[in-house]
Order: C-alpha cells, then sequence, then structure tokens
C-alpha cells in the first residue's frame, strides 16, 4: 500500500476528498507557520485544490529531495510559486471559458483510461469549468491532456527528476467514490496514477 | 498605497486577484501564518476570503477585533468557525447551475440593495452561488441577504467598534478564479466600500510576471 502525504493548509472539508483506501494511505500534514514536514517516510506528496503555494515554495528543496529519491507528487491546483521542479503554472483569462475543451496527447502508461472526458469538458453543459489558466510543462514531459490553444493542463513528469509528478492546471482530483455512486473522471485520473505508482514502487511501509 | 489587507492563506485565487494591476495597488497579501497587529496597522480594511484557515484564524482572532476596535471595517466571505466568531456557519451544497436548472429559483431570494456594496447591482451579481449559510448571528446584526429558507447569507454589525461585514458568497475567490464574468461588479463595489478607490472600469487582467520566479510572496 503507497504510503501518501496530503498536505492541508484548514481548508473546510478537504478530507472528505482524501479517503485511504486498497491503494493508499493519507496522513495529513497541517501547514503552519513552521512548515518543515519529514518527507522521506512516504511515496507520494499529495498537494491538492486549494492548498497554500507560500508554503509549498519553504519546502521547495526537500521536494526536490523527494523526487530525486524517486518519489511522486501529485499537484493539482495552480501552483503559482516556484517550487515544482521544471513545470510552472499561469494563471490566464484571456480565452473564453465558452470555448475550453480537452484533447488527449500521448498516454504511454495508460493514465486516461477509462476517462470520461466529457466530464471534464462539460458540466451541466458548461464548458471550462475544470481547469484554469495553464502549465508551461518540461521538455520531454508527456502532456496528457491539452486545452483548446494546445496549452498542456495535465502533465505527467517523468523527465525533470528520477520520481514522477502528475501536475494539472488547477483541475481539482479526488480519491473518493461516494457509496452507489459510479467515479468520476477526477478520480479515475487520479487512481490510473496511483495504480502507476502501485505497479512499480516499492512502498515506502512494506 | 493598498488600503485593503487580504489576508492570505497562500491559495491561489487570493494571489490572482491581489496581484491583478487592477487591484494590485488596492490590496496587500498578508500571509495569515505572519500575520501581526503592527502588519495591520496602516490599512483601512481587512479581507478574510473563503479558503481561510480558520484555525490560524482563531488564534489570531485578537489582531482582527483589534482592528475592528479601531473604527475600521472587515470583509469575511465563505465559511467561518465559531471558534473565533459569534455565528454559527453551516455547510451546504453549492448550487452552481441554478441559472440553468432553474433561473426564476436563485439561492438568495431577498437583498437589501440600499447597502453600499449592494447598490446598482443586478440580482444575478449580486448573487452567483453561495458556500453554506448562517443559521445563527450576533442579536446586532442588520441582515444584507437571506434565501428561500430564511437563512442568513449575508450580514453587518457594528458591535465591534468598526463595521463586520460576512456573507457565504464569494466575491473574492470566484473572481481570482475568473470562470465568472460578471464578479467586477460586485468587488469592485465592495472594493469602492472598502477603501474608498474606485478600481478602474476595465475588466480584470493577469500580471504573467507576477507567477513562477517573479511570483511576489
Amino acid at each position: 500500500m503507497l504510503q501518501a502525504l496530503l498536505i492541508s493548509n484548514g481548508l473546510q472539508g478537504l478530507e472528505k476528498y482524501y479517503v485511504s483506501n486498497e491503494l493508499v494511505h493519507y496522513t495529513t500534514c497541517f501547514v503552519t507557520g513552521d512548515f518543515n514536514p519529514d518527507l522521506t517516510p512516504y511515496d507520494l506528496l499529495v498537494v491538492p485544490n486549494g492548498s497554500d503555494h507560500v508554503a509549498m515554495l519553504k519546502i521547495k528543496d526537500q521536494v526536490s529531495a523527494f523526487l530525486d529519491a524517486g518519489k511522486a507528487l501529485v499537484c493539482c491546483d495552480g501552483f503559482f510559486t516556484a517550487w515544482v521542479p521544471g513545470n510552472q503554472w499561469l494563471m490566464d483569462n484571456s480565452r473564453r471559458t465558452l470555448d475550453v475543451r480537452y484533447t488527449p496527447g500521448p498516454d504511454a502508461h495508460g493514465l486516461l483510461e477509462n476517462l470520461p472526458l466529457d466530464e471534464l469538458n462539460f458540466s451541466h453543459g458548461m464548458s471550462g469549468w475544470w481547469s484554469c489558466g495553464y502549465i508551461q510543462a518540461a521538455p520531454g514531459a508527456e502532456v496528457l491532456l491539452a486545452d483548446t490553444w494546445q496549452r498542456p493542463i495535465v502533465v505527467l513528469d517523468e523527465v525533470s527528476t528520477p520520481g514522477r509528478m502528475l501536475l494539472t492546471a488547477s483541475g481539482p482530483l479526488a480519491d473518493v467514490t461516494y457509496a452507489g455512486k459510479s467515479e468520476t473522471a477526477s478520480v479515475t485520473l487520479y487512481r490510473n496514477f496511483l495504480r502507476l505508482l502501485s505497479s512499480e514502487t516499492v512502498p515506502a511501509h512494506g | 498605497m493598498a488600503k485593503i489587507g487580504l489576508i492570505f492563506n497562500g491559495v491561489w485565487s487570493h494571489y490572482a486577484l491581489a496581484t491583478a494591476p487592477k487591484y494590485r495597488d488596492l490590496y496587500e497579501l498578508l500571509y495569515v501564518h505572519e500575520l501581526t497587529a503592527e502588519a495591520v496597522q496602516h490599512l483601512d480594511a481587512l479581507a478574510i476570503p473563503f479558503q481561510s484557515n480558520q484555525l490560524v484564524l482563531t488564534e489570531k482572532q485578537a489582531i482582527i477585533y483589534d482592528f475592528l476596535k479601531t473604527g475600521k471595517k472587515v470583509f469575511l466571505e465563505g465559511d467561518s468557525s465559531t471558534a473565533w466568531l459569534d455565528a454559527q456557519w453551516e455547510d451546504r451544497p453549492v448550487n452552481n447551475y441554478w441559472w440553468v436548472n432553474d433561473p426564476t429559483n436563485p439561492p438568495v431570494s431577498e437583498t437589501n440593495y440600499d447597502h453600499p456594496v449592494y447598490q446598482g447591482l443586478t440580482p444575478r451579481q449580486a448573487c452567483w452561488h453561495t458556500h453554506g449559510v448562517y443559521t445563527r448571528v450576533p442579536a446586532s446584526a442588520e441582515i444584507i441577504q437571506t434565501n428561500a429558507t430564511g437563512d442568513v447569507i449575508t450580514w453587518q454589525t457594528n458591535e465591534y467598534g468598526g463595521t463586520l461585514l460576512a456573507t457565504t458568497l464569494d466575491p473574492l475567490v470566484e473572481h481570482g478564479v475568473q470562470q465568472i464574468t460578471h464578479l467586477d461588479n460586485y468587488v469592485d463595489r465592495l472594493t469602492y466600500w472598502l477603501s474608498g478607490e474606485q478600481p478602474s472600469a476595465a475588466r480584470m487582467t493577469i500580471d504573467a510576471a507576477a507567477y513562477g520566479a517573479g511570483a511576489l510572496v
């Protein structure tokens, strides 16, 4: 089972979206004034939607060392500070949400398998609801989803560090399935990444 | 010089709004973990956005109430905690799509358009969606907005010296997100009420130089 550290800046209800299951056990780490978590016991660092990117910038070097050790990062948020190796999120409001459509790119590991892409393209008939801005992706990183203007929206980076990074342009991901309901697209994409990690990661906790 | 302190939880939407060319001379980001009484002394108003850290706000509540005691304004949006506010906020499902599915039934049914923030706004500009409701507010509170079942959405009190305006709307976060295109109307009214300064009439834009290595943190 993967051991994941979920970074929390105290947002109301965050814990409801990341629930431990057969693939992963979550430990929540709250941001404090002297934020300096020990990442070494974990396989995966999760920086969810609405996170504190001032705090993440403070631990930029620890995150780099974590990835250099072959570990994994999910950041599904607008990382406006420069703490993600090789990649940078930029806010942009120059394009109409009405025109936003996502198209799949190369997907060597099958992270888009069973992904209902229309769920990300439309909600109640409206487009442009899932992501904001775009990612300046590292050269050689896999752009799993691009927007109408071919800007990276979901990136799998296996080239900038020895580890793996799954990044979204603030599009939320989650690890929860409510009883009697099917997985949403944001859960499917996330769990496909977890399965990739599970198949190739030597768990930190046996 | 900025007149409004935006208490900042490191969240990108807070950052996008406060660094936008239209607002960056009016709002000053105050990182919540570094918030001190000295840091707010020169300001006319504080804004506490949705997606704030309620635990840290509780630890630092004296800064907020001391600021109010000097007769200044505080704006609070989204959720809150009874640990620092004498009001009961409760979560409710967010309805983003009422205007598609049932446009005659918005999440807010009554609005006092005499309030300076709401003067001149249309009903659509005065409510896009809500994040929960208040089921209890201070006895001194003036009710500004309610929903169809009578729950309070927006209220105001002068009980603490200055003016505290609280709402379960989220104009600052949503304007930072930029997925709702009419929010310049609400945020500009709010900004003027808080600071006495009128933002430019142009739509909010983004300065890409404020992102990445050039981030203003």
